[in-house]
């Protein structure tokens, strides 16, 4: 009979415990209770958040060192900074080009809305991809510097994503790769085109691929994407975010079968920028 | 389980999100990274029996939980049903061998990650299926099979295999 008891206590135990999960999991999915466990994550975030600047202050040179590169953390630091410039300026000029494109059509375009003149949080992404399951990074900055979920985060010469959690001091950004479907970019493509496409995330580290441009659409390899801008749009107006690399149509196919590149090179962040743009 | 017990586990499953957070999240491979927060169940299921690693796996899923931005609970889910698969596949195994833990790390990996894949396409992500749990397996498994010493070593130091006819895995060739 004791022996009988025994044999039951892992069952009852495994299935008060599956139950325990999914009542979790049923009261996040559907937001009952999406605050307090938003609350507890960023608590739980900003605690152990000294933890990882510490370990990531004593790796960084570490890594740098076994990564080949004989000079000292400081000059790779500065190093990635210079490159973060450069990005920012391929950014910059990407976009003014972009602009001056959209400046023809700005007559036809009552929705459109100028990225330059945002103010920026310098960042640093100190944790690449915590899930093997979702393309996301973690900013050293959070609540107390500006940062609120939704806002833009762009980095070396394109869009790297947005901020999809904020914690006083650290928060999340989930990149335009992204499998999922939080991550479809509106985008514009061709000199001064009104034509609008979505990109949707592949997975970390794959292309991206467009959707919604119709069969016939002249499209050119190396042309660059930017950000649509339109009312309601998750991100302002030219801020450049990948460059097509193929594209094919079948006769029987209902719209182009694009793939494109991120400009940011997404694997090697250090540095970017939120931007504080306005979240509706 | 005794206080000690609890105390032990509790230190044992931070070191090891540390360790997760700080170092193994940096080292990818086609976008994919080891994931040290898996074995921790599967050691404990392989110390101590289904029971207790059921118990365990779905504390230290709670507590990776808190650091990924997916939903909120799928880890605690993955973690107890690993931890106990782990003790019920693992029971009555002569514990002698050194490959033993090798062999259900690999095997507790790649089910765990594929049961989170699942969970996530079945709550309205399909991409984690299509795009993400091939890469993760890819990368993941190998790196279970290195990890799984350490971290069964650690687990068994937290939780000490109970007494024979206890239902335990008496012996575990961890210690």
């Amino acid at each position: 009979m004791a022996r009988t008891r025994r044999a039951r206590r892992p069952r009852l135990t495994i299935g008060l415990l599956v139950l325990a999960s999914i009542t979790i999991i049923t009261l996040d999915y559907r937001g009952d209770a999406h605050g307090a466990i938003a609350s507890l994550k960023d608590s739980a975030s900003d605690a152990f958040s000294p933890v990882q600047h510490g370990v990531d202050d004593v790796t960084r040179p570490i890594g740098g060192f076994i990564a080949g590169a004989f000079n000292g953390g400081e000059l790779e630091q500065e190093n990635e900074k210079l490159r973060n410039e450069i990005g920012r300026l391929q950014r910059q000029t990407l976009s003014e080009q972009a602009s001056q494109n959209a400046l023809k059509a700005l007559d036809a375009l009552n929705h459109l809305t100028w990225t330059p003149g945002i103010p920026t949080v310098a960042a640093q992404v100190i944790d690449l991809n915590p899930s093997n399951f979702a393309a996301t990074v973690e900013l050293d900055v959070g609540t107390a510097n500006g940062v609120a979920p939704g806002m833009p985060v762009v980095g070396g010469a394109g869009l790297v994503g947005h901020v999809s959690s904020a914690s006083s001091s650290t928060c999340d950004v989930l990149l335009i790769t992204d499998a999922g479907p939080d991550s479809p970019v509106g985008v514009r493509f061709g000199p001064g085109s009104t034509d609008v496409a979505l990109t949707q995330g592949e997975g970390i580290g794959k292309p991206l691929t467009v959707t919604d441009i119709p069969p016939g659409t002249s499209l050119h390899k190396g042309e660059i994407l930017t950000t649509s801008g339109l009312q309601d749009a998750a991100y302002p107006a030219l801020i450049p975010v990948a460059e097509i690399t193929g594209f094919s149509s079948t006769p029987s196919a209902t719209e182009e079968s694009v793939t494109a590149v991120p400009l940011a090179d997404l694997s090697q962040l250090e540095y970017v920028d939120v931007l504080q743009w306005p979240v509706s | 389980m005794t206080t000690a017990d609890v105390a032990r586990s509790t230190i044992v499953m931070f070191v090891v999100l540390a360790v997760q957070n700080t170092l193994l999240d940096g080292v990818r491979v086609a976008g994919a990274h080891p994931d040290a927060m898996l074995l921790l169940p599967m050691a404990a299921g392989y110390v101590s029996g289904p029971d207790r690693g059921a118990g365990f796996g779905f504390a230290a899923g709670l507590l990776a939980d808190l650091f990924l931005p997916t939903t909120f609970g799928l880890s605690a889910l993955v973690g107890c049903l690993v931890g106990y698969g782990t003790g019920l596949a693992t029971r009555g195994l002569v514990r002698s061998s050194w490959w033993l833990p090798l062999i259900a790390a690999a095997g507790a990996t790649a089910v765990g990650l594929s049961m989170y894949a699942i969970l996530g396409a079945v709550l309205g992500e399909p991409g984690v299926l299509r795009t993400d749990l091939v890469p993760a397996l890819v990368v993941a498994t190998p790196a279970a099979v290195v990890l799984a010493t350490p971290v069964v070593r650690m687990v068994a130091w937290a939780m000490p295999p109970v007494a024979s006819g206890r239902g335990a895995n008496v012996g575990a060739g961890s210690r």
